[in-house]
């Protein structure tokens, strides 16, 4: 497959950076603000993006079931970090909550596909087995986020009518109800939409990446289209886990809501 | 023995950090049958007292006891089935009046019981001046007062023995406010009783009020001053005959409930 990729030299690599600029001397000129941003943002991926294929050159020549178990661990810790930090409302216990979410949905997920759907050999072979978690689990980082964001701002929204229901005798779970179906729907929507999307509107970055590298488009397509299913497959349940993880933090052990002015 | 009662009851919130009190050593006895106010200065911590009182607020110390029995021999969901606070912003689910007034048998804690057929339903809005408003009304299409009443009533149809209702008459015009004093007292029978905070003149509907002050409750017995008491003047149970459809909604009697 590699054969097909056109290997961009060092000299176009720079060359390339050079459109950053033009973003950079819009910001300054216009005073937007967004210079430092744009700078940073450029030089972390850079230097990530390049760090990565270095990585993953040593990876997949010294390849053991422990190294890849590793670098999969790795990409767990620094997913909830970034999913968490992306959540405005103030939540205790949220990272263990989300660190197993997205453990276990990109994991299960990613080995059911790995292994039952590509046949990757050895089983534990880092050039399916990193991409692949690694797609899954940038879509249900973003994907948490967003469902717990809305869950927690929609419970607040609801702290009213949640206190009726709970004075009626439901129980925390009835009371949040409509909020966890709010926030699942909200985490579920871009993956449903990018596939309705998909062929039509965006070539996705996977197919794409293939069809640069030369791959028949249908084998392409074919790739593409089992992804999304995992994709789909992985972010609900990661939202799903994640959301009914969190939801009772917000609960006092006898199961009413801790509105604003009872979270001291 | 009294219906309901409440022992030493503490309460404190935390304010920076700080716990600063707010009910010390609280006391209070509610008889069957009977109609009780509880009045006091804002941010006395009347509502923070029905909140302790329907386990919703964290209690520093004290116990709660419902015909004898401790409140923490029920699962909390059961008691707050038994013990029904009405806040006061009523919060109506979106969906038809119907849905709003049924929605108690939608919960775990009446699994197994029937809700209340229309009929029953519509003669209970009659009795609270809603006779003009159908069950199935969409909620977003009723007044402020007429969403107060929905959410009164969807309390008061699980037939709970102890109501604990917080200024649910704040919102409601005079003449609304004696039609829920009336239902309330024609609710109360020798198996109910109702605590209600109330900042309007003595309805004469109460047999004594409570006042909070300082942390501290005292009560008075209501003095028959007829001065005001308007809403109870030709006040007959016997025109809320129709309640007794709603008889078989009263949860089982403390014993033979559900206990963990």
């Amino acid at each position: 497959m590699s054969g097909g990729v056109v290997d961009i030299g060092y000299v176009e690599l720079f060359a390339a950076s050079a459109l950053m600029l033009v973003a950079g001397l819009v910001s300054w000129k216009l005073e937007l603000g967004q210079t430092r941003r744009i700078a940073v943002s450029s030089v972390r991926c850079f230097v990530q993006l390049l760090a990565a294929g270095f990585l993953l050159t040593y990876l997949f020549e010294f390849q053991t079931w422990w190294l890849v178990g590793l670098v999969l661990a790795g990409m767990v810790i620094a997913a909830t970090q970034i999913a968490t930090s992306r959540v405005k409302n103030r939540i205790p216990g949220l990272v263990p909550s989300v660190f197993v979410s997205l453990l276990v949905s990109s994991t299960a997920i990613g080995f059911i596909v790995v292994e039952g759907v590509i046949h990757a050999d050895p089983w534990f072979n880092a050039r399916q087995v990193v991409p692949i978690v690694g797609m899954i689990m940038g879509n249900a980082m973003s994907s948490v986020a967003v469902a717990i964001d809305r869950l927690f701002s929609d419970m607040d929204a609801r702290a009213n009518e949640m206190f009726s229901l709970v004075a009626l005798g439901a129980s925390p779970g009835e009371a949040a109800a409509p909020s966890l179906k709010a926030a699942i729907g909200a985490g579920m929507t871009p993956v449903l939409a990018n596939m309705s999307a998909a062929g039509i509107v965006t070539f996705p970055g996977m197919m794409t990446g293939q069809l640069l590298a030369g791959a028949d488009p249908v084998a392409a397509a074919k790739y593409q289209i089992v992804v999304m299913l995992m994709l789909s497959a992985a972010n609900t349940v990661a939202i799903v886990m994640a959301s009914y993880l969190t939801y009772r933090k917000r609960f006092s052990p006898d199961g009413y809501y801790l509105d604003k002015g009872l979270r001291g | 023995m009294p219906l309901f009662s409440v022992e030493h009851l503490s309460v404190s919130y935390s304010r920076d950090g700080q716990a600063v009190p707010l009910l010390n050593d609280v006391g209070l006895e509610l008889e069957a049958g009977s109609v009780y106010d509880l009045v006091g200065p804002s941010g006395a911590g009347k509502s923070t007292l029905l909140r302790a009182c329907a386990l919703m607020m964290e209690r520093s110390s004290g116990e709660l006891y419902l015909d004898g029995v401790p409140s923490s021999s029920f699962k909390p969901s059961e008691w707050r089935r038994r013990v029904c606070l009405v806040p006061q912003q009523a919060s109506l689910v979106a969906g038809t009046v119907r849905d709003n007034l049924r929605l108690p048998w939608t919960l775990k804690v009446n699994a197994g019981e029937r809700p209340p057929a229309d009929e029953a339903l519509a003669r209970m809005l009659a009795l609270a001046e809603l006779a003009d408003v159908e069950l199935g009304r969409d909620v977003s299409q009723l007044s402020g007062g007429q969403a107060a009443r929905v959410a009164l009533l969807r309390a008061f149809a699980t037939r709970p023995p102890v109501m604990l209702l917080d200024e649910v008459d704040a919102a409601l015009d005079d003449e609304s406010a004696c039609a829920i004093g009336r239902l309330t007292k024609a609710l109360v029978d020798e198996r109910t009783t109702c605590l209600r905070i109330r900042h309007r003149a003595a309805d004469g509907f109460a047999s004594g009020s409570f006042e909070l002050r300082d942390g501290r409750l005292a009560y008075a017995d209501a003095a028959i001053a007829a001065d005001g008491a308007s809403c109870a003047e030709g006040f007959d149970p016997a025109d809320y005959a129709a309640l007794q459809d709603l008889a078989s909604e009263r949860p089982a009697a403390v014993g033979e409930g559900e206990r963990p």
